[in-house]
């Protein structure tokens, strides 16, 4: 990246206005500076803003760009993970502020690879998007049976429950652990996202899948409208 | 409070703007860091030498119509009897390897973009010669001035290609013999990178030499060379007034030439290999000895465009293995003799720009870039066997030219390209995308095209499912509508516009 284009001044983020400052917080975590990201939600918080309004304002609207930005092409993988770790900075100050409030979270997210399959990179890149929007991820790591799937929910009480596959031979396990939660009348305490290279529209809907994410950001993008759906038809 | 410095970049407005400018970095000519592909060894190549000598001594070539030709090779010591010139063994290499330079320098009126041709420099320039064009509506029809300007816009704007061409396609809406002007005039105006002259007459060649006087100096071209012109051998083994009028009048003046012989093996030249290889050097010898009689020290290529004919139809055809084995054995024997050499492009036979133009293009381009071509025309928009040029073609291989750049870099083997850093880093499982060494080098780590879409299958879905030609197509418009010309100098400028104008007024248009 150049910095030709821009007027390297010093700034300083206290002496930012509250529009300057969630602004200025756009594009620090557009540049994955987690300590500034810190500092700005910190001063923003001393100003009397609720943790809600830091999340939504400065945090979520910071990386709903990220995340437009890497749909695009223009932002890069490793520059999507700095920017995610930026936010998770920021998220860490808010969540017991959140909690305490008794606001509702954006979400939580219990993320894992399928039986027989050791695959985890494509799934690391989607739990990171999520924590970039917002969401609190588990991640259960690989070769996950059943029993760890339900395991996982019954410790984490996440909102979502994602599954990720690369082998065509291990994807149909998918539906292994779909069709226990219907057994165990627990499928829809769930949003079900699936997600991974030979999977596509069509073997999500089959395997009885709330959502098929063909890519990181796509899925932090389904992911809150989903969850926003479930909510507001129980509400 | 903190307090920072160089750390911010300026988010997403200057990251947008860093991402999608252009910002050119003038890379003028590619330097190769990796070995010559030898295709046969000493004793392989040393049999077709002394065949080609054979052919020289015992057959010979016709050069037609010249007399200025056979007086200097009779006075070289050949034997001359009508347009027959017969040459004794080594003759011909002997007089090249005494003047000929192994590379030069030809300049542009913009210096950073000056090529050096020969030794381990490659450039690139876009295809020459077709009279049709295939548009962006993806009609076939004639070329007219206005494509040829397209064309030297496109060149300009492209990085990987280095070289403005000559002919890149022939503007069939102007006169046969007041074309050149516009040409030439146009290479000039509309783009700063070198490019070739007008060959097609030897008057037509020195108003090109006359007009490039006026970017560049009289003085200056007599011990600079700004032109870089096509001579093809009307194989087999005759050359004719024409394309040697033209040659004695670069020569003189100091500008290089590529002797060329143009060959559609089975047609023009044996059906085998070994056959096509010695009489093109055969062919390349005399035209290049010729070339040091005139004036020794012009610069001179040994050229070759060889490809093979359909047994069945006699249709020309590409990319297919046959021709790349004469390009390395050919590549091989300019090496020997210590010349450069011009051969290679995305050559095809295909009418658009589909899988078979793909294929066939990309089979001459990687024999191109790995036997060592020094000058490659046809790098860009070669449809049909050169009938046409096409506009998506021409977008595609430019992606396939700026790769050739990266292949021919070679391997990284300083310590940032070792990156143990990174795998002390990262360790077993885990991934490389975070780690710092990631961070440091992913923008500049692996090439990017230009128009492969390596998108989810649902978002190359939901952007209108396009193929390459259909995404080259749009880059096309787009290129064309944001060209800037480069500035030049309006005295220069006037002077070039005031001898086209009172040279086309000395004669009729003609159509010949």
């Amino acid at each position: 990246m150049t910095d030709e284009n821009y007027d390297d001044e010093e700034i300083i983020l206290s002496e930012l206005d509250d529009e300057e400052l969630t602004l200025q917080m756009h594009d620090d975590l557009y540049d994955g500076l987690r300590e500034e990201v810190v500092e700005g939600t910190e001063i923003l918080l001393a100003r009397n803003w609720s943790a809600e309004k830091v999340l939504n304002e400065a945090l979520v609207a910071g990386m709903t760009i990220v995340g437009i930005d890497f749909r695009d092409g223009i932002l890069f993988v490793p520059e999507v993970l700095l920017a995610a770790n930026a936010m998770k900075g920021g998220m860490a100050i808010l969540k017991p502020l959140l909690v305490e409030s008794g606001v509702e979270p954006i979400g939580k997210m219990v993320i894992g690879t399928v039986k027989g399959d050791i695959h985890d990179i494509g799934k690391n890149l989607v739990g990171m998007m999520m924590e970039g929007a917002g969401f609190e991820v588990v991640d259960i790591g690989i070769n996950n049976s059943v029993e760890d799937y339900l395991a996982a929910l019954e410790e984490h009480n996440p909102d979502i429950l994602g599954m990720s596959a690369l082998l065509t031979t291990t994807m149909p396990y998918m539906k292994v652990v779909i069709d226990e939660l219907v057994r165990l009348n627990i499928r829809d305490d769930y949003v079900v996202l699936v997600g991974g290279a030979p999977l596509n529209e069509e073997f999500g809907q089959a395997v009885g899948a709330d959502g098929y994410c063909r890519d990181a950001a796509q899925a932090a993008q389904m992911a809150p409208l989903l969850l926003h759906n479930r909510r507001a038809s129980r509400a | 409070m903190s307090v920072r410095l160089n750390k911010r970049s300026g988010g997403r407005e200057a990251r947008r703007v860093s991402r999608q400018t252009n910002i050119e970095q003038i890379i003028p000519f590619i330097e190769r860091k990796i070995p010559y592909y030898e295709l046969l060894d000493e004793a392989g190549l040393e049999l077709i030498e002394r065949n080609a000598d054979t052919v020289l001594e015992q057959i010979g070539l016709d050069f037609k119509d010249f007399p200025q030709a056979l007086d200097l090779f009779s006075a070289a010591g050949a034997d001359v009897q009508g347009d027959r010139v017969r040459f004794p063994p080594g003759m011909c290499r002997s007089i090249i390897q005494n003047s000929a330079p192994a590379e030069y320098v030809q300049h542009a009126r913009n210096p950073e973009r000056n090529v050096i041709i020969g030794g381990n420099r490659t450039v690139l320039a876009p295809a020459y010669g077709s009279p049709f064009v295939r548009g962006l509506d993806g009609v076939r029809r004639y070329a007219t001035l206005n494509d040829f300007q397209d064309l030297v816009k496109l060149t300009y704007m492209s990085p990987g290609l280095h070289h403005s061409g000559g002919t890149v396609c022939e503007p069939v809406d102007v006169p046969v013999n007041k074309r050149h002007f516009d040409m030439v005039y146009s290479h000039i105006k509309l783009s700063d990178k070198p490019f070739m002259g007008s060959v097609t007459s030897a008057e037509r060649a020195q108003d090109t030499v006359d007009m490039v006087e006026l970017v560049f100096g009289k003085e200056f071209i007599q011990t600079h060379t700004v032109l870089t012109s096509l001579i093809n051998v009307n194989s087999p083994l005759t050359f004719d007034a024409t394309m040697l009028g033209a040659a004695t009048v670069y020569a003189s003046n100091n500008q290089a030439t590529i002797i060329s012989p143009f060959i559609l093996a089975g047609a023009m030249s044996p059906v085998t290999v070994a056959g096509t290889v010695t009489q093109i050097l055969a062919e390349a010898l005399a035209g290049m000895a010729y070339i040091q009689l005139v004036r020794p020290g012009a610069p001179v290529i040994f050229g070759t465009f060889a490809a093979a004919v359909s047994m069945q139809s006699g249709a020309p055809t590409f990319g297919t293995p046959e021709p790349s084995k004469i390009m390395y054995l050919t590549a091989s024997l300019a090496r020997r003799l210590g010349v450069p050499f011009r051969s290679g492009g995305s050559l095809c036979g295909s009418k658009i720009a589909d899988a078979q133009a793909a294929y066939e293009s990309a089979n001459t381009l990687q024999a191109g870039a790995l036997c060592g071509v020094n000058f490659m025309l046809h790098t860009a928009g070669w449809l049909e066997g050169g009938l046409t040029v096409g506009f998506e073609k021409f977008i595609m291989d430019v992606d396939q030219a700026n790769m050739l750049q990266v292949l021919l870099q070679g391997v990284d083997l300083s310590e940032t390209g070792q990156a143990l850093d990174a795998l002390h880093e990262v360790g077993p499982g885990s991934h490389f995308l975070g780690a710092s060494h990631t961070q440091a080098n992913f923008e500049t780590a692996f090439y990017r095209s230009t128009i492969a879409d390596n998108n989810s299958f649902e978002q190359w879905q939901q952007e209108g499912g396009k193929d390459a030609g259909a995404r080259a197509n749009a880059i096309c418009r787009k290129m064309l509508d944001s060209y800037v010309a480069p500035p030049l100098d309006a005295a220069v400028d006037e002077a070039l516009i005031d001898l086209m104008v009172r040279r086309k007024a000395l004669s009729e248009d003609r159509s010949y």
